[in-house]
């Protein structure tokens, strides 16, 4: 069990050390909680309700739009056009690219600082150190739309009181992506480093190093995990946003989010809109984030238990 | 119902300063580590941030609620005339307001007790090994890992009037009618909330299911306790913790939700779904009424200040017993 971020290491780490006196299917017998057809039956429900429209979006994606429009299952024609079609169709690379940029380095600075501030937060005790843990838990639920419009009025008042644009560019994205990221990644950041030994950084203390020696040489090279799962989920905000990014870019810096927005509602009114495209489109934009989940998925289930938001 | 049951080591240093005759001197000595150079400065550059992006908004915002603020006198918002609690009043007595409030918790309500039992059906059936379990917890994670954005296009487009969920029950002779417009629309937000975030709730149930000890199922074993005899009396008591957690962060999650409303049915919002995000965002963004939208958006804040605050009171902030840390 290498994963601090798991709920229940306490059990777990029990069962591992006390040795098993049955063999394995005995403990699968022991520990069963349905009849097997029971089981069989509402494992296939719940596939079921996540497969089928799963597997309608790919057929869709490889339907014409006038296929998906009508309402056809099974597309009539396979046409592989919509991947090559929606780059020219909306600026879809432009938008991919921004998000890229914008959620990519607010994942990197959001992790930096959440390291930093969750290490002060753990191994420090000063004044006000429990209202910041518990505002860092009451920020996660500040709704952003009552935000968004105060800071559209903050950002464009840059603009006419100190002459900086900030509207339109990639900086007040990032700025708010990173401010609203900060305290669900510096909370996965506490319980992480709440649960690395204390004796490193002792030992280290008494050969003298310093508060910053620590961060640096201990604290920052055994919290990788935590690292990266804070930093990702700064990443999963930046890239799920559709509020702030639809109020504060311009159609440069556009995400991806709102650039999928577009195909939906480009020929609204009479012609048909190019729904086989939006459904390529949509997986293209689900991609990078499933593959980020893929890759990181044991760690990233431990992190969402644990900081408890979605 | 904590969030971080880890017997860590930083609990472990409780046990010398608890064992009677403690030696005073060493409880000092470790004191002064925690309170002794102190990085403080680290907090500053998030901090700033807070103030920047949070604070100063927020005080904006406070401020917007209580002027007249339009489009026109937008740009210069700091002359805007001042009408004090009038965007209160007309939130509350003369806006979709209290409807919108309505349909936020009802919506939210629905859809977290509709997720509960299907997220945890998912743990108990994942929690036993079986060929292809972990491609099923995987699959059982795919409406979790999709982007909002992605699965609002996608259900919008299949809720289409021509779309093919109405082809499809028009083959088994169902009218399925209009999804995206009139009082259906409600069903759809609540349908699509559901498929989106049961997995969360599974997430969260798995967690509970693994904190039962194997002694526990040994023992109703032998006690020949029937399956449902052992769900109901055995297994879901240790589910409590996490599942009343998950339901607070969900009515928490949905009441918040703008993404999906927003890119399920577009603006302008069909009044049937105007829940609380959106009919704030619709005021703010398409009728201009940025002083009420402000108003709206406070009144808002304490429907979610409700179930925040029995979360915040829930919550172990803390593993260590700080001098003057209030658990």
């Amino acid at each position: 069990m290498s994963a601090p971020l798991d709920l229940t290491p306490a059990a777990s780490k029990d069962s591992v050390i006390r040795p098993r006196r049955n063999g394995n299917s005995r403990n699968t017998e022991v520990t069963r909680l349905l009849p097997r057809s029971l089981l069989i039956s509402v494992t296939a429900f719940l596939c079921a309700i996540v497969l089928i429209p799963m597997l309608y979006i790919v057929l869709a994606s490889l339907n014409t739009d006038v296929g998906v429009a009508n309402g056809e299952l099974i597309p009539s024609t396979f046409t592989a056009e919509n991947y090559s079609k929606i780059w020219t169709t909306v600026r879809l690379g432009n938008g991919l690219a921004n998000s890229l940029l914008v959620a990519g380095t607010t994942a990197v600075v959001c992790a930096t600082l959440s390291v930093s501030t969750a290490y002060v937060l753990v191994r420090f005790t000063f004044k006000g150190r429990l209202g910041i843990l518990r505002g860092l838990l009451a920020m996660q639920s500040i709704p952003g739309t009552l935000m968004v419009l105060p800071v559209f009025v903050l950002f464009s008042s840059a603009a006419t009181y100190l002459g900086v644009t900030i509207i339109g560019t990639h900086w007040g994205l990032f700025l708010t992506y990173l401010t609203f990221a900060l305290p669900f990644s510096t909370w996965v950041m506490v319980t992480y480093l709440r649960g690395l030994p204390k004796e490193l950084e002792e030992a280290a203390r008494i050969d003298g190093a310093s508060s910053m020696g620590i961060l640096f040489r201990i604290i920052i090279p055994l919290s990788w995990p935590g690292i990266v799962v804070s930093g990702i989920f700064a990443f999963l905000l930046g890239w799920n946003d559709v509020l702030f990014a639809s109020v504060i870019t311009r159609p440069d810096t556009q995400t991806a989010a709102v650039a999928l927005q577009i195909f939906g509602a480009a020929t609204e009114g009479g012609a048909v809109p190019p729904y086989g495209q939006m459904m390529a489109a949509a997986l293209v934009c689900a991609a990078p984030v499933v593959i980020l989940y893929l890759i990181f998925q044991r760690y990233l289930v431990g992190g969402l238990t644990a900081g408890g938001v979605k | 119902m904590t969030l971080t049951p880890h017997k860590s080591r930083t609990a472990d240093n409780k046990a010398p300063r608890a064992a009677p005759g403690t030696d005073r001197g060493r409880e000092r000595r470790r004191k002064g580590v925690t309170e002794r150079n102190r990085p403080l400065w680290l907090l500053t550059p998030g901090g700033l941030l807070m103030v920047l992006v949070i604070v100063l908004p927020a005080l904006i915002g406070i401020f917007i609620s209580l002027i007249d603020l339009d489009q026109y006198t937008l740009r210069d918002w700091l002359s805007a005339p001042f009408i004090g609690l009038d965007n209160y009043i007309e939130a509350l007595t003369a806006s979709p307001l209290l409807y919108s409030v309505w349909l936020s918790v009802s919506y939210s309500l629905i859809a977290t007790i509709v997720t509960i039992p299907l997220g945890v059906a998912a743990a108990v059936v994942t929690q036993n090994k079986f060929r292809g379990r972990g491609l099923v917890r995987s699959i059982f994670l795919i409406p979790y890992v999709l982007p909002s954005f992605v699965v609002a296009s996608v259900w919008r487009t299949m809720f289409q009037p021509d779309g093919v969920i109405n082809t499809t029950l028009a083959q088994v002779g169902i009218d399925g009618g209009l999804w995206l417009n009139g009082p259906q629309s409600y069903a759809t937000l609540v349908l699509v909330q559901i498929w989106a975030s049961w997995p969360f709730i599974y997430l969260l149930a798995l967690s509970g299911l693994q904190a039962v000890d194997h002694e526990v199922h040994e023992a109703s074993a032998i006690d020949g306790a029937l399956w449902w005899n052992k769900l109901r009396y055995v297994i879901f008591p240790y589910l409590k913790g996490p599942l009343s957690l998950a339901f607070l962060l969900s009515i928490l999650h949905h009441i918040n939700n703008f993404t999906l409303p927003f890119v399920l049915f577009g603006v302008p919002a069909p009044a049937d779904v105007a829940v609380l995000p959106f009919l704030t965002y619709v005021t703010s963004f398409q009728s201009f009424r940025f002083g009420l939208s402000a108003a709206m958006a406070f009144v808002s804040l304490v429907l979610v200040a409700i179930p925040l605050f029995i979360y915040l009171r829930a919550v172990k902030l803390d593993t260590t017993d700080d001098p003057g840390g209030k658990k």
